[in-house]
């Protein structure tokens, strides 16, 4: 237990001072040889510029990079357009894509707290009150109730009124959006069906929708400049085309087999939509696809229209129309190429953005087939076209399940079954499936890296799961057996490059991460040398 | 007490409680079709609601049909409605008097239907098995529902008020809703307890209350119980303790909402109703001009932001 008791009206008062303090030791323990905390990395401490410009009074970590206001003016004109936003929220006309959901989880939460322990973050700190599910919502909570709400002030006695409507209650509220994963383990749990992980994105709504207070990571350089580039890492088309060349001259180099990606081919049976951040920083995903595909004879196609190959969409975590704009360009780009389906790379939230938030909005001619890959992969696998061996892959492997493919999809046995079949040694976590834990990078955070932020991923957001990887490899710890966690989808994957490195676990624990088509490729007979590679990337 | 005057004061609080039970009802239906936002497990989902998959399983699932077992739904419904299985999972310490309190206001609720078909049956000269039943059974539901209800509540409360964990969330409303149905519960015992043949007093005050035939006395305790119970009931609709119908709402139309659009459905016509809604977001990136709808802005670039 945190040895401060902090109450939910705390979040507009001492506005001088941090809302709580993270302390290395009071978080969960770890297993050896992570567990004296005085050996990891010092956590880096918040330059001066920032502490003197950025609001960083919630825990000392800083996501969104809120400059502090020049004046009681410029304090004012946003609370009040705080409430105009909490209003916008509540309305059929502004926010249809959610109110059901939204007022139900507002209007219903009878405060059980059975959320709490369900939720990685509580728990990876150590129990600190205010990442409990319940206290961002409530938070929120007592401000509709009583300043959005016709009739608020009446009944906000009886339902708690004590939240101070200011400057720091909105600004600590906008940073404590962004200490949620958005993973829904809490909502699996609720016994009532609310859902603090869906309160916890339409605050990020109001934020970014009404205020254009969003973290840069995901609007300018996310979201932003894919709409404007083509893709959030920064690569037109041209560039990417490029890339994807090189990658393919390499797959042929290393495994002996032809590879050449197919651009922009009509009426292709499948247009494949990576998160085109695998392109530059695991090539060897894209690439270990190409091989797959081309070996089991798929008609198949990149595109390469503006947006239409990079799968991202972190719309999905903060903004309903950027997010619309994205899904319509990936929709676009089926209907303007004509294939028979997109097949979503290895991307969590891409799977989630477009298979299932954005298909009731995919109306009329953009309604297009869209598939994950894991059924798609599970087919080749299981079709005969490609001969294996799975004796290539006799180490020991774990599967980490995306939240947003598996928790919320649904998609759940295709990749055991290629793994089971593909690898001899394949261990589950506990716990696993639609139960399992966040990596601790969902819902934008992988790409969120400002300021002292990835500290508190590594060492909070990502610490359940780094030791359930932990345990999952418990028979057999040392750096002498080469372990693989296989993490089918972008975004994990960042979390735990940098988890892993930040426990420094490949010297440690000789344990690497990768894609599922990374393990499809190395149990192929036809390639003769081993694809994985064991080192970190 | 002169049962005219129970009847009057529980008819009033009854009309407000069937009117604010069916305004608010409405209105959590009435909300539009919203963006999907299922989470597994979905126990519809044939042969995979048990581990967590769903129909997004299959290879090209659109030329599948989709296999739905409504019996497996309705088994996890009733385990979740009865047993408050997710409860008994996930928060054991408070199921230990959920439990008991919830089940202790289901008996209650059956025995109150039982008493109101009783009378009906005895004022229309049914065959007597009916009102044997309601001369044994109501007694012993009451004796069970009120005793275990108010153990169950009485924990709860103690909960609210020692419970560092609850207290964060705990409000006011939390001890009224509770301090409420303590004394609905502490009544009720005391009336079932204090009254000779209580079955007998009971059914004759329903047969009364069901006929709206204004004569008769009900005992102190009785009239004490039967308007607390009304208050309470009124009291109900306003708050969170609706939850038993949000419940329905946030699990079939939420969790379990697992539709997918099919072209030239009801739900794309709607969908497409709301989508020509003006916008007002203000933020910069949105571009709303007061006229744009949905579509306009969604298939706009972001607007410059001008700072
Ligand atoms: C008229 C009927 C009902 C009333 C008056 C009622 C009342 C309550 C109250 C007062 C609480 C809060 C207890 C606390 O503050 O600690 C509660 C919680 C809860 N209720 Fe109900 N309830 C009713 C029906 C139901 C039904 C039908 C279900 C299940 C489908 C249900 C499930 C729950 C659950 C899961 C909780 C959370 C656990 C807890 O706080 O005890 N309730 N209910």
């Amino acid at each position: 237990m945190m040895s401060e008791k902090i109450r939910v009206k705390d979040i507009g008062k001492n506005p001088d001072r941090n809302l709580t303090t993270i302390r290395p030791e009071e978080l969960i323990p770890l297993p050896p040889p992570y567990d004296d905390f005085e050996e990891q990395p010092d956590w880096k401490e918040l330059s001066k510029g920032a502490r003197e410009n950025l609001v960083c009074n919630l825990d000392g970590f800083v996501a969104v990079s809120l400059p502090k206001p020049q004046n009681a003016e410029e304090e004012k004109k946003y609370v009040d357009q705080f409430v105009d936003g909490m209003k916008k929220l509540l309305s059929r006309e502004n926010n249809w894509t959610f109110l059901q959901p939204l007022m139900l989880s507002l209007e219903y939460c009878i405060g059980c707290q059975t959320c709490s322990d369900s939720c990685h973050v509580f728990e990876g700190s150590g129990d600190n009150e205010i990442y409990r599910p319940t206290y961002r919502s409530e938070v929120f909570r007592r401000l509709v109730n009583k300043y959005a709400k016709p009739g608020g002030k009446f009944t906000a006695a009886l339902n708690g009124a004590d939240v101070d409507l200011n400057w720091t209650t909105i600004t600590r509220l906008a940073e404590l959006a962004y200490r949620c994963n958005l993973c829904r383990r809490c909502a699996q749990v609720c016994p009532i069906g609310v859902d603090n992980g869906l309160i916890t994105h339409e605050i990020r709504k109001v934020f970014s929708q009404e205020l254009g207070w969003a973290p840069k990571d995901l609007h300018e350089k996310g979201t932003v400049l894919q709409l404007e580039v083509g893709s959030s890492t920064g690569m037109n088309s041209l560039v990417a085309k490029d890339n994807v060349e090189f990658i393919d001259e390499d797959m042929t180099d290393i495994t002996g087999i032809e590879v050449e990606t197919c651009w922009d081919k009509e009426n292709a049976d499948v247009l494949l939509l990576h998160n085109a951040g695998e392109i530059m920083a695991w090539p060897e995903n894209p690439g270990a696809f190409a091989i797959i595909l081309e070996k089991a004879g798929i008609d198949w196609t990149l595109s390469s229209e503006q947006v239409g190959y990079d799968g991202v969409n972190y719309g999905l975590f903060y903004d309903d129309f950027q997010l619309a704009r994205i899904a319509l360009k990936h929709a676009g780009t089926a209907k303007n190429l004509k294939v028979n389906k997109i097949v979503m790379g290895e991307c969590g939230h891409e799977h989630k953005a477009l298979m299932t938030i954005a298909d009731r909005v995919l109306t009329g001619e953009m309604s297009v087939n869209r598939e994950s890959c894991l059924p798609f992969l599970e087919e080749i696998v299981f079709s005969g076209k490609i001969e294996f061996d799975p004796s290539k892959n006799d180490f020991p492997v774990t599967l980490h399940d995306p939240c947003n493919i598996v928790r919320n999809l649904g998609i759940v046995e295709p990749q055991r079954r290629i793994l089971k079949y593909l690898c001899p040694q394949f261990r589950e976590m506990t716990p696993h499936g639609v139960d399992n834990y966040c990596c601790g990078g969902g819902s934008g955070f992988a790409v969120m890296s400002v300021n002292n932020f990835t500290d508190w991923r590594v060492n909070i957001a990502s610490r359940t799961k780094f030791k359930q990887i932990l345990d999952a490899f418990a028979d057999q710890p040392g750096p002498e057996v080469q372990k693989y966690l296989c993490a089918p989808c972008s975004n994990c994957k960042g979390e735990i490059r940098d988890m892993l490195h930040y426990y420094n676990a490949l010297e440690k624990s000789s344990i690497t991460y990768g894609g599922l088509v990374e393990l499809i490729v190395n149990a192929m007979v036809d390639v003769k040398e081993p694809f994985i590679e064991w080192e970190m990337h | 007490m002169s049962a005219s005057t129970v009847m009057v004061v529980l008819y009033l609080l009854l009309a407000i409680m069937v009117v604010a039970f069916a305004v608010r009802t409405i209105r959590i239906a009435k909300y539009p079709v919203h963006l999907r936002w299922e989470l597994s497990p979905v126990p519809h989902e044939k042969g995979r609601g048990a581990y967590g998959g769903s129909y997004l399983e299959e290879f090209e699932w659109w030329t599948k049909p989709r296999e739905k077992s409504l019996i497996n739904e309705g088994i996890y419904m009733f385990k979740e409605i009865v047993f408050l299985k997710a409860l008994w999972e996930h928060n054991r310490r408070m199921w230990y008097f959920s439990f008991p309190f919830h089940f202790g206001l289901y008996i209650l609720f059956v025995m109150a239907v039982l008493l109101v078909l009783g009378s009906i049956a005895s004022l229309l000269n049914l065959p007597t098995p009916g009102i044997g039943l309601v001369a044994n059974g109501v007694p012993f539901l009451a004796g069970i529902g009120y005793v275990l209800g108010g153990i169950g509540a009485l924990g709860l409360f103690a909960g609210r008020l020692f419970s560092q964990r609850l207290k964060p969330v705990t409000t006011p409303s939390s001890f009224i809703n509770l301090g409420l149905l303590l004394a609905f519960f502490i009544t009720g015992v005391l009336a079932v307890f204090s009254t000779d043949n209580f079955a007998y007093q009971a059914t004759v005050f329903a047969q009364a209350f069901v006929t709206v035939y204004f004569a008769g006395e009900v005992t102190g305790p009785l009239a004490i119980h039967l308007i607390v119970a009304g208050i309470f009931l009124a009291y109900l609709p306003f708050t969170q303790m609706m939850h038993f119908v949000a419940k329905y709402f946030t699990y079939h139309e939420v969790r379990w909402d697992d539709e997918p659009l099919e072209a030239g459905s009801k739900m794309e016509a709607e969908i497409q109703e709301l989508l020509q809604q003006t916008v007002t977001w203000a933020a910069p990136h949105i571009g709303a001009d007061g006229k744009k709808n949905w579509v306009d802005i969604a298939t706009s670039p972001p607007a410059e932001e001008t700072e």
